[in-house]
């Protein structure tokens, strides 16, 4: 079982990102699991139609543990597992320890061993805030960690931060930087910019995304755009990044 | 109202379970807290702490430690404690601070183990669960890390788990056990975890049947039985259940099958009902004594997490006081611990029996051992 955690600025385009590199690996006969860790609960939204589920921190709060595995997923496009963890009410509680109360509720119900996924794809909130948001790379859940970010100074910071934390954590045998992945904004530099990032890091950008007007336009129709346009050749760019990042799991594909 | 405790006491936390399980062993067992658990552990779950030494260390974790995640200063005081004491092993024990902030034991743990180069482990506890709970993946830990390889098997050998003062503080107890085994023709290979250190313990894997004296021994001999296909009987040789025991000790060495003997009990059409509260194997076990003993009915209440498989038909599973009281409406003759009089309703005939784990230290003096009841 593979299993990556990929991290970004709020707003980068995670969970875009992730819900196609998600179906272009179901694309491959793969078994995907893709778990949203955000309070905001949209990760997988566009791998089933545009509609809400019921987060697994909800299910806990109506039903303290009396409900399924299958309660807590659904399957979407292409027969991706989608799960999304859920969170507090905004502006109360503690959304760091909810996402540990949700992953270890998903363990709890046998999750990996029941649906056996070939990759698990988590999906985490913007920056590594707390405990709570650094779970998904601790040992037993992500071997690869990929971060997502533009040219933008702001994507920049909290990228550099991400691999900051990545790195600090080496010692306790968490999840090993699997590269950067730039997602094109446009912006004056932005290559050089990503690239000096990933240096300093010791790392490399593994795959570069196209800004296209047609990832909306999927979205719009509450679709990812490997569903609404597979033809296109944003598409193809996704399945490029795809099987780089699976390669470079596998060992297949070396960064720097 | 179902899980509040007005009037009785509350069971022994599972931060004291760990600590308890492992007093004897010679690691070093911080529990990562401000300072209460601590206290808690040392005024009301451990006898032994005035007389015995031992390494349980409080790692007086801060507000702002807490707030700003500073687990080095965490890992600064174990790996210096642990330069100059150097222990066995050393055991982080998760309180309910660390617990509800998420607090990454398990890479804290390897960091220091790299550091000191000493097995470092970490129990999931949080202080919201029974001593059982504690105490048991305690010694399960102890036996998946550090009981040695081997293919060989001691015949008639045993090996006691499950033994802490938090269920057996009636003097000589654990010489009861020893001797009551031996008389059946038994060698005591290892007592998990009273009266034998850490390398006694390590032999585990050589003894032909395990013993699983108290519920906190059942997680130990799961693993025990995985690692070295040990089986393992159920039961504490208490009166006239000895007999029974041992005969499963016998089915067991030669099937190789586990058995659960605390659920064997005759039953009596008629007469009395004497009802047991506490712990589900040794009240399990004394249940089945007494019934032999006086040709009655007997019953087990459990008012602990760990019970699946472990109660006879018709004991109950009781939750809270309110549980507890209701339990107890038509109770005739009871033995418990003597809190539990509190709420029992006139006209019961009451036996004492004081449970270390619900009221500590508050009946010391009239401790039982369990095995010499009967006599």
């Amino acid at each position: 079982m593979i299993k990556i955690a990929v991290y970004g600025k709020g707003g980068i385009g995670k969970s875009t990102t992730v819900s196609n590199i998600a179906a272009a690996l179901a694309e491959q006969g793969l078994t995907v699991m893709q778990i949203g860790c955000d309070p905001k609960a949209d990760s997988t939204m566009y791998l089933r139609g545009g509609v809400p589920m019921p987060t697994v921190l909800d299910l806990i709060r109506q039903k303290k543990n009396d409900f399924t595995l299958e309660d807590m997923v659904r399957k979407g496009y292409r027969g991706v597992l989608c799960v999304e963890a859920g969170g507090p009410t905004p502006g109360m509680g503690c959304a760091g320890r909810g996402i540990i109360a949700a992953l270890e509720k998903l363990e709890e119900k046998g999750a990996y061993e029941v649906y056996q996924p070939d990759v698990v794809l988590y999906d985490v909130l913007g920056d590594v805030v707390c405990g709570g948001f650094s779970m998904p790379m601790r040992s037993g859940y992500a071997d690869q960690v990929f971060v997502l970010t533009s040219g933008e100074n702001m994507a920049i910071y909290a990228a550099a931060n991400i691999a900051m934390a990545v790195e600090n954590f080496k010692g306790r045998g968490y999840a090993a930087l699997g590269g950067f992945i730039l997602n094109r904004r446009n912006v004056k530099n932005e290559e050089e910019k990503a690239a000096e990032l990933a240096a300093n890091f010791q790392s490399s950008i593994i795959g570069t995304l196209n800004r296209s007007e047609l990832v909306a336009e999927a979205e719009e129709q509450g679709k990812t755009l490997l569903e609404a346009f597979p033809d296109s050749p944003m598409a193809e760019e996704y399945r490029a990044l795809a099987r780089t990042m699976l390669g470079i799991c596998k060992g297949e594909v070396k960064v720097c | 109202m179902k899980r509040s405790f007005r009037i009785i006491s509350i069971y022994t936390a599972d931060v004291s379970g760990v600590c308890s399980a492992l007093y004897e062993l010679g690691g070093m067992v911080v529990i990562h807290d401000p300072s209460g658990c601590n206290s808690t552990y040392n005024t009301h779950d451990e006898t032994r702490w005035y007389d015995q030494d031992s390494l349980i260390f409080i790692s007086g974790l801060s507000q702002i430690d807490a707030i700003m995640g500073n687990d080095d200063k965490l890992i600064h005081d174990v790996v210096t404690a642990a330069r100059e004491l150097r222990p066995r092993f050393i055991a982080l024990v998760r309180s309910p601070i660390p617990y509800m902030n998420g607090t990454d034991f398990e890479g804290i743990a390897r960091l220091i183990e790299t550091e000191t180069g000493i097995p470092t482990f970490f129990i999931p506890t949080n202080g919201m669960h029974d001593y059982v709970i504690g105490a048991g993946e305690a010694l399960a830990e102890i036996a998946r890390r550090f009981v040695l390889p081997s293919s060989e098997k001691m015949v008639r050998s045993v090996n006691l788990l499950g033994v802490t003062p938090l269920d057996f503080a009636g003097k000589g107890s654990v010489d009861s056990l020893h001797r009551i085994l031996e008389e059946g023709g038994w060698t005591v290979r290892s007592c998990w975890a009273m009266g034998d250190d850490l390398d006694a313990l390590a032999q585990a894997g050589t003894a032909q049947v395990n013993l699983v004296v108290s519920s906190v021994g059942l997680a130990a001999a799961k693993v025990l039985r995985e690692r070295f296909g040990t089986p393992y009987v159920v039961g504490t040789p208490i009166g006239a259940f000895t007999d029974v025991l041992m005969s499963a000790l016998e089915r067991a060495a030669g099937t190789g099958e586990n058995e659960v003997s605390c659920i064997d009990r005759p039953q009596f059409p008629d007469g009395k009902t004497v009802t047991l509260i506490g712990e589900p194997v040794t009240m399990g076990s004394l249940a089945s004594a007494i019934a032999q003993e006086y040709r009655c009915n007997a019953k087990v209440l459990c008012p602990l997490e760990l019970h699946d498989g472990l109660l006879a038909p018709g004991d109950l599973v009781i939750e809270g006081e309110e549980g507890a009281e209701a339990a107890l409406q038509r109770a005739e003759i009871v033995v418990a611990d003597p809190i539990y009089r509190l709420i029992c309703p006139e006209g019961v005939e009451f036996h004492d029996l004081p449970h270390e784990a619900f009221s500590g230290r508050c009946y010391q003096k009239t401790m039982k051992n369990l095995m010499e009841l009967f006599h």
